[in-house]
């Protein structure tokens, strides 16, 4: 399995633990959210204390950090609460530093964290794509912007978006007495942190502030309602659509057999075109000329952990670089 | 756009991994257990929640409401009510 349906947690219930990976420097502390058994990949609070001091490094996987207390600082810059830092794979940070201790989210989205130091670029680094902003100060809150919406009241300050997959990373609010009577669910993995404020989902009960939820895709959330007012950062693993609906008992296989229904209904020459050429010595996935070019589609099958077949008849086949997980094809 | 850049992982970090999927476990079975407990709360507030769509209305999108007619409304199924999967 991926990672476990962890709502509500909330991190003020437990205490920060030493970080004791390799290359971490000393005086790092964490709480661990919600992790991938499969890769690794997690998501923490973390802590450093008074005085912490990092070298120049990279990681092996992307890292996200969101500062919520204190600052870090550089030779150069001080990064103080709202500054978001989306760090792809391989590029180096400078040295930093905490000389009053910082507070901060940190997520790494394909595998386990790490820090190796390294005053320069790895040769694989996309330098281009790294992104540093501060929300509080260098962003203003705006509409949702999705089809069907939230209600008014829910406001979002967009981080990073992935237009491959289309997930993003966002600051959101909740004004004082917002509520919105529906019923949602999406068909992509969402996650939350509450920076600030209490909001209630009629499934869950009221999330505090340092409450948190990885929400696998197609589970009912909401009614939803808030009295204070809420500062939240959310993430997703891919595109968000709001499926809403009144049905308070629905199951996750229920939602997910509607979404394909209303898939056909929204686009049927699109559903009907990858329902034919989603069978037997037809390419497995559609291929995408701007990311795939004209790419093997069996190779682009697997980068995508599509299940298939090899067109020998065999449904069942196990490839090396995930030795334990069989998978069935969908034209089975 | 890489994802992850190859490397090895090592004795220290599997350890560590492993370490924290069995607290994630924990962690998950105690959610489990509040979540079941909130039960009896989590019915009135559902009461409540299809009483106000058909009085104020369901939000169709954004602030648009529309007053649900009590035809439309579902019943509870037989099989238990899960929140957590
Ligand atoms: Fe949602």
């Amino acid at each position: 399995m991926a990672r476990p349906h962890i709502e509500p947690f909330v991190d003020r219930d437990v205490s920060f633990k030493k970080m004791t990976l390799p290359g971490f420097p000393k005086g790092m502390h964490y709480k661990m959210l919600s992790m991938d058994t499969d890769t690794g990949a997690s998501s923490m609070t973390v802590m450093y204390e008074n005085g912490y001091a990092q070298p120049p490094g990279m990681s092996y996987a992307d890292m996200e950090l969101f500062i919520m207390s204190g600052y870090l600082e550089s030779d150069e810059k001080r990064y103080t609460p709202g500054t978001y830092f989306w760090v792809p794979p391989g590029v180096h940070m400078p040295a930093l530093r905490a000389p009053r201790g910082c507070v901060a989210l940190m997520f790494y989205n394909y595998a386990e964290p790490s820090f190796v130091e390294s005053d320069s670029d790895h040769q694989l680094a996309e330098r281009d794509h790294l992104t540093i902003v501060n929300a509080y100060e260098d962003m203003h809150w705006t509409s949702t912007n999705f089809f069907p919406a939230t209600a008014s009241g829910c406001l979002v300050k967009v981080l990073r978006f992935d237009q491959r997959t289309q997930a993003f990373t966002f600051l959101y609010c909740m004004t004082p007495n917002f509520w919105q009577d529906n019923i949602s669910y999406h068909d992509c993995a969402e996650e939350a942190y509450h920076i600030w404020g209490t909001s209630w989902m009629m499934q869950f009960g009221n999330l505090p502030t340092g409450g948190y939820f990885w929400r696998p895709p197609y589970i009912n959330h909401g009614a939803f309602a808030c009295k204070l007012g809420t500062l939240a950062l959310g993430r997703t693993d891919s595109q968000l659509y709001n499926h809403f609906h009144f049905n308070p008992w629905s199951t996750p296989e229920e939602n997910r057999e509607r979404a394909g229904a209303r898939m056909l209904a929204w686009k049927p020459e699109l559903y009907r075109w990858i329902e034919q050429h989603g069978g037997h010595n037809h390419p497995h996935v559609p291929n995408d000329f701007e990311y795939d070019g004209q790419g093997d589609p069996h190779a682009i099958a697997h980068a995508h952990g599509v299940p298939h077949d090899h067109g020998d008849g065999h449904h069942d086949h196990e490839h090396e670089e995930k030795p334990k997980r069989r998978r069935r094809s969908r034209t089975k | 756009m890489v994802k992850v850049i190859e490397h090895k992982v090592s004795r220290e970090v599997k350890a560590w991994l492993k370490k924290e999927a069995a607290e994630q476990k924990e962690r998950y079975k105690k959610i489990v257990a509040e979540q079941e407990a909130l039960s009896p709360k989590r019915d009135k507030w559902v009461a409540d929640f299809l009483e106000r769509i058909q009085s104020r209305g369901f939000n169709v999108h954004a602030d648009m409401l529309r007053k649900i007619p009590a035809a439309e409304i579902p019943k509870k199924p037989r099989r238990k009510f899960k929140v957590v999967f």
